[in-house]
């Protein structure tokens, strides 16, 4: 824990363990939760109901063909699909959030990063849930679920360092760019389209298209959820170590540069 | 704390503003990412021509001084609080200071419209590191200072301004710092709230608190700040006592602002 601390201080002289830093993250995390309105039951079912609408037309488009030979195809795609939502919802919410809440960032002196974390947070919360209900549902239609999903956690715990980076280094460029958001949105239709969300590795063969999906680390998050739930084997931490450390060391430079861009925030927004 | 310390940091400059310049670009075109490609390939990178929004700004503040601001209408009062607050970066100059702030600017500015008054109350309490808990104790005095009992759960944007500076200001009461910037914190408020609000700042007069609070209720500034700033056009016309530094301020006023050589 404090090697963590050690290595955070380097970049701010913020202490992101503090109990105040942690009880800030947990208001602002509350109020994006509020302003979205999912802290009511109707609101949470809103943003339940995005994924498995795209799940059935999914299945309905491409069982008979891409998912002829996937056992458990339903399950296959709803696990692709919740973590593509995941990552594509809580980095375009946190891209504007600075700018949403210009309120504060213009107006009252607080780290601004608890702004993009908390948000990041708000949507987390979504995530366990509805993947919480994914299995669930696994279990209904008749995947076997092993002591493997214990392992899950590790598998979100990736997602959200990935999701996080991006979100620090997305909200930071916005305030700058304002046209971002434009070209972030069709970023994410190309990435529906680069992650094997519903057609399997196979499908793609052994060419270019191959490399290019193998170069989305989404497509590692999403086999390892796969292989955890569906196979019921544990996943490789061969795989599982670097990924974590690039993100880690991601999660630090795009921090880095954050606060190095923090100052010019208000007068930019 | 042993007292001969303590006398040594009270003479210590609490805030100190070295040469401080702060300039904006008066933006013509929207940022974004096609704008700065046309700049590039055109030759010329979309630099506006910058606005001086501060011109060289000189002063050291103590712990415990009552530091008044004034000048007209743009004239930078809320840009050099904001540079003392961190929110702005000086394009020259160093800022200093010692000690944890609260910016205060009326009308409720720096609340969240969509958020009721008690979530706001909320956010603010973890922003200057008070938890719910702490603060429930404190709600019920918040509320009624504000007079806003009846509006609790009412979403901030439908108060009126009076509302809002009113709630602004008891919440900032409550929040402790050392330092408090307060940008016309005392506006849109009626006879009651100023009552209320010359009793608060007669309590606080010789407490070791700074203040530093840009007004153009000049009565208040006698009353409260034992030093003032006058700003025009972002340079420093004078700051020293209030008494004088006001009568040049009314003096010129008077006469239409002198521009400076």
């Amino acid at each position: 824990m404090n090697q963590i601390k050690r290595i955070f201080s380097l970049i701010s002289n913020q202490d992101y363990f503090d109990k105040k830093y942690l009880n800030l993250l947990r208001e602002i995390a509350t109020v994006q939760f509020k302003l979205k309105d999912q802290s009511t039951l109707f609101g949470f079912i809103w943003s339940f109901f995005h994924p498995v609408i795209l799940l059935i037309i999914l299945f309905a488009v491409f069982s008979l063909r891409l998912g002829e030979n996937v056992e458990h195809y339903k399950i296959y795609l709803f696990i692709g699909i919740i973590q593509y939502t995941y990552f594509a919802n809580s980095t375009s919410s946190a891209l504007k959030v600075l700018s949403s809440m210009r309120q504060l960032t213009t107006n009252v002196i607080f780290p601004k990063e608890v702004l993009v974390i908390g948000s990041v947070v708000s949507n987390t919360i979504i995530f366990l849930l509805t993947m919480a209900i994914c299995i669930i549902i696994a279990f209904f239609t008749g995947v076997k679920i092993s002591w493997s999903t214990l392992m899950l956690p590790l598998v979100m715990l990736l997602e959200l360092m990935l999701v996080l980076w991006v979100s620090l280094l997305l909200s930071c460029l916005y305030v700058f760019f304002r046209d971002l958001d434009d070209v972030y949105q069709v970023f994410l239709r190309g990435l529906f389209i680069i992650t094997p969300i519903f057609y399997t590795m196979s499908f793609l063969g052994e060419g270019l298209a191959k490399s290019i999906v193998l170069f989305n680390p989404l497509t590692y998050l999403i086999d390892f959820s796969r292989t955890l739930i569906i196979n019921g084997e544990v996943i490789s931490f061969k795989l599982f170590l670097p990924l974590f450390l690039v993100n880690a060391i991601f999660i630090l430079i795009s921090l880095k540069i954050f606060k190095q861009y923090e100052p010019k925030f208000a007068e930019n927004l | 704390m042993n007292p001969n310390l303590q006398k040594i940091c009270s003479k210590c400059p609490e805030i100190s503003l070295i040469n401080v310049t702060k300039t904006f670009s008066v933006i013509r075109n929207r940022k974004t990412i096609v704008n700065s490609i046309k700049g590039v390939l055109s030759g010329n990178s979309n630099n506006p021509k910058p606005y001086s929004a501060l011109n060289d700004i000189n002063f050291e503040i103590l712990e415990g001084e009552k530091i008044g601001i004034v000048g007209i209408n743009g004239s930078g009062k809320t840009t050099l609080l904001k540079t003392i607050a961190g929110l702005y970066k000086p394009n020259d100059g160093e800022v200093h200071v010692n000690g944890k702030m609260i910016l205060l600017a009326g009308y409720g500015i720096g609340m969240v419209d969509e958020l009721s008054v008690k979530e706001n109350i909320y956010l603010y309490g973890a922003i200057y590191g008070i938890d719910r808990k702490a603060l429930d104790e404190e709600l019920r005095e918040i509320i009624d200072w504000a007079e806003l009992q009846d509006f609790m759960d009412t979403q901030l944007k439908t108060l009126s301004s009076g509302m809002r500076t009113r709630l602004g200001f008891s919440v900032a009461r409550f929040m402790d710092a050392d330092i408090y910037l307060l940008d016309e914190a005392l506006s849109a408020g009626d006879k009651n709230f100023k009552q209320k609000c010359d009793e608060y700042f007669d309590s606080t007069k010789n407490e070791d608190k700074t203040y530093l609070v840009a007004s153009h209720n000049l009565e208040f500034l006698k009353m409260f700040c034992n030093k003032t700033l006058w700003l025009h056009k972002g340079n420093q016309m004078a700051f020293g006592e209030t008494e004088s530094v006001l009568e040049q301020y009314n003096d010129s006023t008077n006469i239409g602002p002198k521009s400076q050589n």
